[in-house]
């Protein structure tokens, strides 16, 4: 008689296996207003589009992809309510050019590269051109796709790369510049050259582009980096890279993370006593830290770079009339940062788009050529205006914003200083 | 030696969370055999759940955990009348597919009925600390390592005195001798799902305090939970807790120590890849985990 011995956990491991095969495998409306979203070459040649894929000839689609859940919705919910908002605005005023409605076709990414490039298979013979596709690593993902298909894609991220792709409508200053005026801004208010200066980062390429901006900063300022703690997404405690910083007495950290990561990092900082300056991109902060038990600390330690006013600020005409249409159209909207950055992302694809209709031609080819002969894309005082044109000659906005935590104003966040370009932001150079 | 210290007493808090997540695979594979991989959108469900009852209806702290324990048992039960007992008899792979296709609906629906934003549990811990010499503990950490003990401990009772933990045990054994004894292998498997609907809530609540708020994302730590659970031996409550604390040890040592000193070398997220290093080790002396059943079978 002969016993076997089955391993249980030897066929889960394979059930897992065959399970994560399978989780991978599934994967500017003129609109009558007085501000103005692009400024056109003086040449143009008016013509009526051709129905093309996404343009039936009255309605213009135009694709979304972005985390609808997961970590990530956390961002892509506001984002994506910030583009409806404003092409909501547009088909009001008749739609794009006065004539044609614009619609969005709406995909979940989850935050999750392969699931981008399955989503963004199934719905490109939808639309004329991607008027969002947030994260980093999506973006990256499906950038040889929109180079094969010749799709244009507005990315919701601020890597500097996206700078010279042809295929890309990048708006803002990337993350690298919101890094080097973050660390121009410490070093004039708070810290010195000798300040022991310090990075903790998403160890992936979101993080390595913040990475890349301070160390320009670095090299242009005179300080030195002292310390790079690095993480995972999903990682559920950061004692080890807190003890890193701490013992390396980091007095300064600049932060790359996503909210649901940056809250517990921050917590555990200030349950664990450690109170350096923090310094977080855009994408560290959510409206709701504001109001929570982290809300001291974060006000006495925190700094967020961005870009822009402050949510309400009606001074600046470009909140003052988002803030107008958000009343109508979104009147239950919260303050919250990615709301403004859909908001102004989607004027960006509405002055593409008018100018196509302007040249007469709604094709992929008719697009591309519509965004270069732009000259600039302004945005009121949302966002930096970028100057524009073909792929060699767009310059990105060098300002930055610097908030302060105030649980009092709106987004949880007050004007430090304002859209602001520091030197060592302009001499970055984009390749 | 203090950092040591500091790193130990994270690390154990989080092998006790570790453990408390694992204990709801464990309680539903000793008494089904399934691996349940919604397991992670049960503690979701269960700290929003807490949220609710503490934030929107107002009701103290303490007590909405137990109605939200009451809840998730209810949604355990109807969960496994609806849809787990239908699959009774199917192979295990199609029985795991059907949890994992449970944890994206829930994940989803959760998502459409409180929205992405962080939200409060109430807890009154917060970010409070107690400094036991040089190291600071967090009040939460305390709590969860306590917990962590509390439920296993009843696990350990149930299993062994309960007349319904003992014909648990005798369902996942044999179910058909089970009920050849007059066992109602049904309600076995309905009371394992409320069980595991209950360990969720406090799994969530206390991956939800102490600052964090609960979103969808918490249900992440269920993956992060998997080496624990295998190490310490599918079936095996006991084992839950010791993999746990072994798996949650060794990434918070891992990251405080060897990322530093030797990342350029084994890479800056070692303490990502070290806990499936240390499952793989044990394992191949151990194949059924420090703890679990070997499963014997004769030819």
């Amino acid at each position: 008689m002969h016993q076997l011995t089955r391993s249980l956990p030897g066929r889960l491991l394979a059930a897992m296996f065959a399970l994560a095969l399978l989780a991978a495998a599934c994967g500017n409306g003129d609109d009558g207003d007085d501000t103005t979203q692009a400024t056109p070459s003086p040449d143009a040649t008016p013509g009526e589009p051709e129905p093309v894929p996404g343009f039936d000839g009255t309605t213009i689609r135009v694709g979304v992809v972005t985390p609808l859940s997961g970590p990530a919705a956390i961002i892509g919910l506001p984002l994506t309510a910030g583009n409806r908002v404003w092409f909501e605005h547009v088909n009001a005023q008749g739609g794009i050019a006065g004539r044609y409605r614009i619609e969005m076709v709406e995909a979940d990414n989850q935050y999750i590269a392969d699931e981008t490039i399955t989503q963004y298979n199934r719905i490109k013979s939808d639309v004329v051109m991607f008027a969002q596709i947030l994260g980093t690593p999506p973006t990256q993902a499906v950038l040889p796709l929109l180079r094969q298909d010749n799709i244009v894609a507005s990315p919701a991220s601020l890597d500097a790369d996206w700078v010279r792709e042809q295929n890309l409508l990048p708006i803002g200053g990337p993350y690298q510049i919101q890094m080097i005026n973050g660390a121009d801004y410490y070093l004039r208010t708070e810290g010195s050259t000798d300040s022991v200066i310090c990075a903790m980062i998403q160890d992936d390429p979101y993080g390595a582009a913040g990475l890349e901006g301070l160390e320009f900063a670095a090299g242009e300022l005179g300080f030195e980096i002292t310390t790079v703690a690095r993480y995972t997404a999903g990682d559920q405690d950061f004692t080890g890279q807190l003890s890193q910083l701490r013992d390396n007495n980091c007095e300064a950290v600049f932060l790359v993370a996503i909210p649901s990561d940056s809250v517990r990092i921050w917590g555990a900082a200030a349950t664990l006593g450690y109170a350096p300056r923090w310094l977080g991109q855009s994408p560290t902060w959510l409206t709701a830290f504001a109001g929570g038990d982290l809300a001291p600390y974060l006000e006495e330690n925190l700094w967020i770079i961005a870009e822009g006013a402050e949510w309400g600020d009606e001074s600046v005409p470009g909140m003052a009339e988002m803030i107008e249409h958000q009343e109508q159209y979104a009147p239950d909207q919260e303050p919250d940062i990615y709301f403004v950055f859909g908001y102004a992302q989607a004027r960006a694809v509405t002055a593409v788009l008018e100018r196509a209709v302007e040249l007469g031609d709604l094709s992929r080819e008719g697009i591309i050529a519509a965004m270069n002969d732009l000259d600039r894309l302004e945005f009121e005082g949302l966002s930096g205006d970028y100057p524009w044109g073909p792929p060699e000659e767009r310059d990105p906005p060098r300002e930055s914003s610097i908030f302060g935590v105030n649980a009092d104003r709106p987004a949880g966040l007050e004007g430090l200083e304002i859209n602001f370009a520091s030197d060592a932001a302009r001499a970055f150079e984009f390749d | 030696m203090t950092k040591f210290l500091q790193l130990l007493s994270s690390g154990v808090a989080l092998g006790a969370i570790y453990a408390l997540v694992c204990l709801g695979f464990v309680i539903i594979y000793k008494a089904t055999g399934v691996i349940n991989f919604a397991q992670g959108a049960f503690v979701v469900v269960g700290a929003f759940l807490v949220f609710n009852f503490t934030q929107t209806w107002g009701l103290p702290f303490y007590p909405s955990i137990l109605l939200a324990m009451a809840v998730m048992a209810v949604i355990g039960v109807v969960v496994e009348r609806l849809i787990l007992r239908r699959m009774v008899g199917q192979p295990v792979f199609a029985v795991i597919l059907v949890t994992f296709g449970l944890l994206i609906v829930m994940e989803h629906g959760a998502n459409a009925i409180w929205g992405y934003t962080l939200l409060p549990v109430g807890d009154p811990w917060g970010l409070r600390t107690v400094a036991l010499g040089d190291v600071m503990v967090r009040v939460i950490d305390l709590w969860r390592v306590t917990l962590g003990a509390v439920v296993l401990g009843a696990f350990f009772l149930f299993f062994r005195y309960s007349r319904m933990g003992v014909a648990m045990r005798a369902t996942a054994f044999d179910a058909e001798a089970a009920i050849a004894q007059g066992i109602s292998a049904r309600r076995v498997f309905a009371l394992s799902w409320a069980i595991a609907g209950v360990v969720a809530v406090v799994a969530g609540v206390l991956l939800a305090g102490g600052g964090r708020g609960v979103d969808v994302s918490l249900g992440f730590i269920a993956l992060r939970a998997l080496p624990a659970m295998i190490l310490g031996g599918l079936d095996s409550p006991g084992g839950s807790v010791v993999g746990g604390l072994i798996i949650g040890v060794t990434e918070v040592m891992t990251a405080g120590y060897i990322n530093p000193a030797y990342g350029d070398i084994v890479g800056q997220n070692f303490h990502v890849v070290m806990p499936y290093i240390v499952m793989i080790l044990i394992m191949m002396v151990r194949p059924y985990g420090l703890f679990g059943t070997k499963e014997v079978v004769r030819i």
